[in-house]
């Protein structure tokens, strides 16, 4: 080419480069925000299709990005990367770990400095309730999970509302010799007696936060099941989640009590369906009041966009997202409008873990919560074992827990 | 060992050794005035946030009337750099002496996010303030105090009428303000009083060593003599510094540094001056081969292994626990306490109602089920092991190849589902090993109903998974011995079991002892297996000892005693260890 | 075959029968839960298994019941684990870590176990023991330190060389000890006519020593591998990338907390251990040479 044509080439190409280059750094690059979940399947899908529309409508401005997380690694990676710096802005875990994380420090950020009446009535109550820790709020509730009634159509055409028709009905069921149960769940673990073990009053902790697990309430609720046990005999023994999936699947279980992740492991061709949880007799007509465990979506303390992580909180937590979230995530939103669209209104699932949670009770975010499980946990392996009785077992497992806690308050 | 002191080496470990005895006294020294200073004027910036929120209180936290408070504490208190009422419910700044909240920023306003850190810390204290009051939990501290460089901070709730907690004060205060400070300055820098004491012990010692020849001619009296100067000028530095600090907390502290310093810097002294240290350094030249052979592996170690390790020894002192992670380690100190808990966990029997029962997270029960657990599987895994190798080391044995894959495959699949399957197995209904026992006519056994059958579970899946490595080890072990010993064995006349006992075994030891070393400190910290199979039941009788560890640290909370737990785990695996070489020499080898 | 070889051949087999039966005992025992692994894999379903009897059971219907079979046979699962998600991806990445664990592993072990064995230098011993020391520390309380130390301190989260250097570092001392000992069978005499023929120490090392010393060093090379392979807790604490998840990490989520789909898990498990039964059949081959293949007088 001749020097001209050289030179206008040259020019042509650094206007280009100016004209390429100018805008990019006249506009501020978006605030990178990444959040860690713990989510698959069809509510990782529905999640990322939720996060794609904030990024949409932020766009420039705020970019999202998202990194899936086994589960069973989740509270460990937070535990470990968090406090160090090294972890996500945002993050999704449930409310049972909050407390300790608030005491161990520089982990979540509160947010009642953000929060303000529009949001705080945008949410079940409960649920913002099991997201407070001493007064303060800690995350936003993003959905709930509680224990309801699954029942085979086939061979439980119409769910019992009280206790009473529930044994009545489970006995014509079981036949303990080929192995079919009227009712089966994992009766052993403590979370999953503790709707019943609510419905009698009882709990973990008392109003001035001491354990109170030996407490009347809790002995009776015990000596129910273990009626249901031993002497109407409709339950299977040494339960566990695998046991009970696998009799429900091979059509051997009547009816079970589990919570909205069950329905991912039901076979298809078994014909299944919902209700809420029976009324209690034996506790004076008094309905099942199952643990509520809330996901909770946190603000990371080290985070460095603190306020951009809150805009994607609201965005998170609001209706339009809440819908996604609910209709093809099959996830229950704490968002109370929500219920009020038609779709979601009309779907048979999303509607009863609705009433569900109605009667249903914060799980306790304390850090002493942990100290609670194992004992608890023993006792009712030695109860149902029939090693000792509801009290004795109960009274151990009182007198383990105060001593931890009080080895903890020492100096 | 032979020790060769010299006036030269001695000299040099004298100086380094006071070099960081008096260096950390000194450092100690400096921190601890510092720190008296520092805690003198926290008390009184306590005070004053007391009285300017009991103003507050009895004020109310109106605009105008919190802003009169203010001013008329300012006036009172000229050391108040700043001072700031935020009212919590209304995420508010009341009113506000600060130099920077004016203009558009004066008081009342909403609250800016870069203030969000004032506003978390007061609704920490309205926490407090109610979990003091409800009592039943763990008493936490109603006033916070930060000190810097050149101010302190402090914070203080503020209540309405009724008790509860509406608001907070935040003020901040020049250091060494408030009414009752203690004069700075006067004493001289403790670090110019450890390079004095320093050169007066240095050249004492050089002017002996030099002047005297009677010392000379005996190196063993000199280096006697560098100690003596050694301990002379640190505990002559020791006392006049500790001396000086008022605070009896902080000297006592101080002191623990300043020992452990004299420690350190004795060792240097010994180190060196003996002719230790030129001796290292003459064996590393000689050795650079080997060294440099061996040096790579132990440094990866070394960092990944030993740091976190003496981490874990020094936790192992304290009671550090979830509630008190901001706090320094010396605060926490607690010594042996932790180790005197854990073994003192002697009772083995408890009464309940239903009689006399086994404790099983005692640690004697824990420790007993730990040893036999390990003792067993390996002696299954070793045995198991061992047998199927000598049977496929044969000559012309048919399918070798294809059994030693089927063989390797429980090694090979994640155990986290051969696991699950196995205690599936054990189920007392559903699972197939009754089922097995009731096609030869028995009865079913509820496996995880008593110990010795929970144990039964966990060993069978450990073998299980177990036994593959010591084939593969045992197969490769065997290819070391050659063949004519065996030819030779057979023409002298001996049978299979002679030659087995003869041959095999010994040449199999130095490669089975290693195995068997490693498998028994593996089994016994196996945590995977007991956590997925038993759980621990019934009742907590088949926990290990590092499964209790471990419910320690992530359950309770409690992470000093977890480390003082593994510390007792890690004592007896080493005790074994060290048995263990000296019954086999293994070490040594051939 | 003569008919005199041909009884010869029949009457060792028939005298090894015993010994045979005995080998099928333990293979019976070995392959019993991995059929069950296989069965929950191919039956396109979720659920563990269970011993499944209709009412009054024969001894037929017991049988049955534990015969580890599933009742209908269906790939979906292993299609669904290998299309769903990047499982490939990840089983290539615990391919790349244990891989180089291994090869770093074998490679520092072996010279270090060489120098234990041949040299005699000050701190030998307690070197050795140092060693063994290193892993009576339990391991599962050691999260948090070593994060600070790897990401914190080293600034090496989600990258390869951390997870290398913490496999490696759990893998070498076994690898140590066990190489020592073979090193310590092999006569030095061979080592000492190469030197006086001329070769140097580390010619010595690697072609006369390492080759003789294959069957520990395939050991070792299956034990470095399988510790970077299976690996879980660690792996998925350090790595921050999807794409970045190892094999144990991908498969987790299969049975992430309540929700526990079994028949996912299965395939994966064993899509994941095909590599491992892979590679000891490779290495087998050297499992079995040593001394007793070469010639060695002596």
């Amino acid at each position: 080419m001749t020097t001209n044509r050289w030179i206008v080439t040259l020019l042509t190409a650094a206007l280009g480069a100016a004209a390429w280059l100018l805008p990019a750094s006249a506009a501020a690059a978006p605030t990178e925000i990444v959040v860690w979940h713990a989510y698959r399947g069809a509510e990782r899908t529905a999640f990322e299709k939720v996060i794609e529309g904030f990024n949409r409508a932020q766009a420039g401005k705020i970019a999202v990005s998202t990194l899936a997380v086994p589960y069973d690694a989740m509270a460990d990676k937070i535990t470990a990367a968090v406090p160090r710096g090294k972890g996500p802005d945002v993050f999704i875990y449930a409310q049972d770990r909050m407390g300790g994380w608030v005491e161990a420090g520089n982990t979540i950020e509160s947010l009642d400095f953000f929060l303000d009446e529009a949001t705080t009535k945008r949410f079940l109550p409960t649920t913002l309730e099991a997201m407070t820790y001493r007064g303060t709020v800690w995350g936003l509730p993003l959905n709930y999970k509680v224990l309801a009634l699954i029942h085979n159509k086939k061979l439980v055409p119409t769910p019992p509302k009280t206790t009473g028709e529930l044994v009545a009905l489970a006995k014509k069921l079981t036949d303990l010799e080929t192995g079919r149960f009227g009712l089966a769940y994992w009766y052993s673990d403590f979370y999953y007696h503790a709707p019943l073990m609510n419905a009698f009053g009882g709990g973990v902790f008392g109003p001035d936060g001491r354990p109170v697990l030996d407490s009347a309430a809790n002995v009776k609720s015990i000596e129910l099941v273990m009626r249901w046990l031993e002497t109407d005999r409709i339950l299977p023994a040494e339960p566990s989640t695998a046991l009970i999936t696998a009799l429900f699947n091979g059509g051997r279980a009547g009816m079970v009590f589990s919570g909205p992740w069950f329905l991912g492991e039901i076979d298809p061709g078994i014909d299944y369906g919902l209700a809420t949880l029976p009324t209690v007799d034996e506790a004076g007509g008094k309905p099942m009041r199952p643990w509520m465990t809330v996901e909770g979506v946190y603000i990371a303390a080290p985070s460095k966009h603190k306020e951009a992580a809150y805009e994607l909180l609201t965005y998170l937590t609001d209706t339009p997202a809440a819908k996604v979230l609910a209709l093809e995530g099959r996830q229950t939103p704490a968002n109370r409008a929500v219920y009020d669209d038609p779709k979601v209104a009309a779907d048979p699932e999303l509607s009863l873990f609705r009433k569900q949670v109605e009667v249903a009770i914060p799980m306790p975010n304390v850090p002493e919560m942990t100290m609670v499980w194992s004992p608890a946990t023993t006792a009712m392996n030695v109860i149902t074992h029939g090693r000792a009785t509801p009290k004795e077992a109960m009274t151990t497992a009182q007198k383990e827990v105060v001593e931890r806690i009080a080895k903890l308050r020492e100096r | 060992m032979r020790l060769a002191p010299t006036p030269r080496r001695l000299a040099l470990g004298l100086a380094l050794g006071l070099v960081v005895a008096l260096g950390a006294a000194a450092w100690g020294a400096a921190r601890a005035s510092l720190r008296a200073e520092r805690g003198l004027a926290a008390e009184d910036a306590e005070a004053l946030a007391r009285e300017l929120a009991g103003a507050l209180e009895a004020s109310g936290l109106e605009p105008e009337a919190a802003a009169r408070e203010l001013a008329r504490f300012a006036e009172a208190h000229p050391g108040v750099t700043a001072a700031r009422v935020l009212d919590l419910p209304g995420r508010a700044l009341v009113a506000s002496t600060a130099p920077g909240d004016t203009g558009e920023k004066a008081a009342p306003r909403r609250l800016g996010f870069d203030e969000k850190p004032l506003y978390d810390l007061g609704q920490e204290l309205r926490a407090a303030v109610e979990s003091n009051r409800a009592g039943g939990g763990v008493p936490r501290p109603e006033i916070e105090i930060r000190t810097g460089e050149t101010a302190i901070g402090v914070a203080a709730p503020v209540a309405a009428a009724d008790g509860e907690v509406v608001g907070a004060v935040f003020l901040d205060l020049a250091r060494g303000a408030g009414p009752g400070e203690a004069p700075a300055g006067g004493a001289p820098s403790p670090w110019l009083a450890g390079l004095l004491t320093l050169a007066a012990a240095l050249g004492l010692f050089l002017a002996a060593g030099l002047g005297v020849p009677a010392l000379r001619r005996r190196p063993g009296l000199l280096a006697g003599l560098a100690v003596l100067l050694f301990l002379a000028a640190v505990a002559v530095f020791g006392a006049w510094a500790a001396a000086g600090i008022a605070e009896e907390l902080l000297a006592r502290r101080f002191v623990r540094l300043a020992a452990w310093g004299a420690v350190l810097g004795l060792a240097l002294l010994l180190f060196v001056g003996l002719g230790v240290g030129a001796r290292t350094g003459r064996a590393l030249a000689r050795h650079r081969r080997a060294y440099l052979y061996v040096v790579p592996a132990l440094l990866t170690m070394l960092i990944l292994v030993f740091f976190p390790f003496f981490y874990g020894v020094v936790l192992s002192f304290t009671n550090a626990n979830i509630y008190n992670t901001d706090q320094p380690v010396t605060e926490l100190w607690v010594g042996l306490d932790n180790y005197a808990e854990i073994l003192g966990d002697t009772d083995l029997v408890r009464e309940t109602p239903a009689g006399r029962v086994i404790d099983y997270s005692s640690f004697y029960w824990t420790t007993g089920f730990t040893v036999v657990w390990t003792v067993t599987n390996v002696a299954i895994g070793v045995s198991v092991g061992l047998l199927l190798a000598l049977i496929l080391h044969r000559k012309g044995f048919a399918l070798k190849p294809v059994y030693r894959v089927i063989l390797i495959l429980p090694w090979a699949m994640p155990n986290y589902i051969t696991a699950l399957i196995w205690r599936g197995m054990f189920h007392s209904q559903f699972g197939t090993i009754n089922q097995l026992i009731q096609i030869f006519g028995g009865e079913p056994v509820s496996w995880f109903d008593t110990p010795f059958t929970a144990f039964i579970t966990v060993l069978s899946t450990n073998g299980w998974l177990s036994f593959p490595f010591m084939m593969v080890i045992s197969l490769g072990a065997l290819q070391s011995i050659p063949a004519d010993l065996y030819e030779a064995a057979r023409v002298d006349g001996a049978s299979g079991f002679q030659q087995f006992r003869s041959i095999t075994l010994p040449s199999l030891k130095p490669a089975l002892v290693p195995a068997v070393i490693i498998s028994v400190i593996w089994t016994f910290n196996m945590f995977n297996i007991i956590y997925l199979v038993s759980g621990g039941f019934p009742g907590g009788s088949t926990e290990i000892l590092v499964t209790q560890a471990y419910k320690i640290a992530f359950e309770q909370y409690r992470y000093g005693y977890a480390a003082a737990y593994s510390m007792v785990i890690f004592l007896i695996l080493f005790a074994y260890g060290a048995w263990q070489n000296r019954v086999t020499r293994a070490t040594e080898g051939i | 075959m003569t008919k005199k070889t041909l009884r010869r051949t029949i009457g060792r087999a028939l005298g090894r029968l015993p010994l045979h039966l005995l080998v099928l005992f333990f293979v019976v025992i070995t392959l019993y839960p991995i059929l069950w692994v296989v069965t929950i894999a191919l039956s396109g379903q979720q659920s563990l298994a269970y011993v499944d009897l209709p009412p009054d059971p024969t001894l037929l219907d017991r049988l049955r019941a534990i015969t580890p079979w599933p009742r209908t046979i269906s790939f979906e699962n292993f299609r669904s684990v290998w299309t769903d998600q990047p499982f490939g991806r990840w089983v290539l990445n615990s391919a790349i870590v244990a891989g180089a664990t291994t090869v770093v592993g074998v490679f520092l072990a072996s010279t270090a176990g060489y120098a234990f064995s041949r040299f005699r230098f000050p701190g030998r011993r307690a070197g050795l023991m140092s060693f063994l020391v290193a892993q009576m520390f339990p391991g599962v309380l050691m999260l948090v330190p070593l994060y600070i130390i790897l990401v914190q301190w080293l600034g090496l989260g989600s990258t390869w060389i951390g997870l290398i250097l913490i496999y490696a570092t759990i893998a070498i001392p076994f690898c140590v000890w066990m190489l020592k000992g073979y090193f310590d069978t092999i006569p030095k005499e061979l080592e000492e006519s190469a030197l006086i023929d001329g070769a140097s120490a580390a010619q010595v090392f690697l072609r006369i020593v390492l080759p003789l010393a294959k069957p520990a060093v395939a050991v070792t090379a299956l034990f470095s591998f399988l510790t970077g392979w299976n690996e879980f807790i660690l792996a998925a604490t350090f790595m921050d990338e999807e794409l970045l998840y190892t094999a144990p990490v991908g498969l987790r989520f299969f049975v992430a907390g309540y929700s526990q789909q079994w028949g996912y898990f299965a395939a994966g498990s064993i899509l994941v251990s095909i590599p491992v039964v892979a590679l000891f059949y490779v290495l087998q081959k050297y499992l079995i040479s040593g001394l007793t293949a070469g010639a060695v007088k002596g």
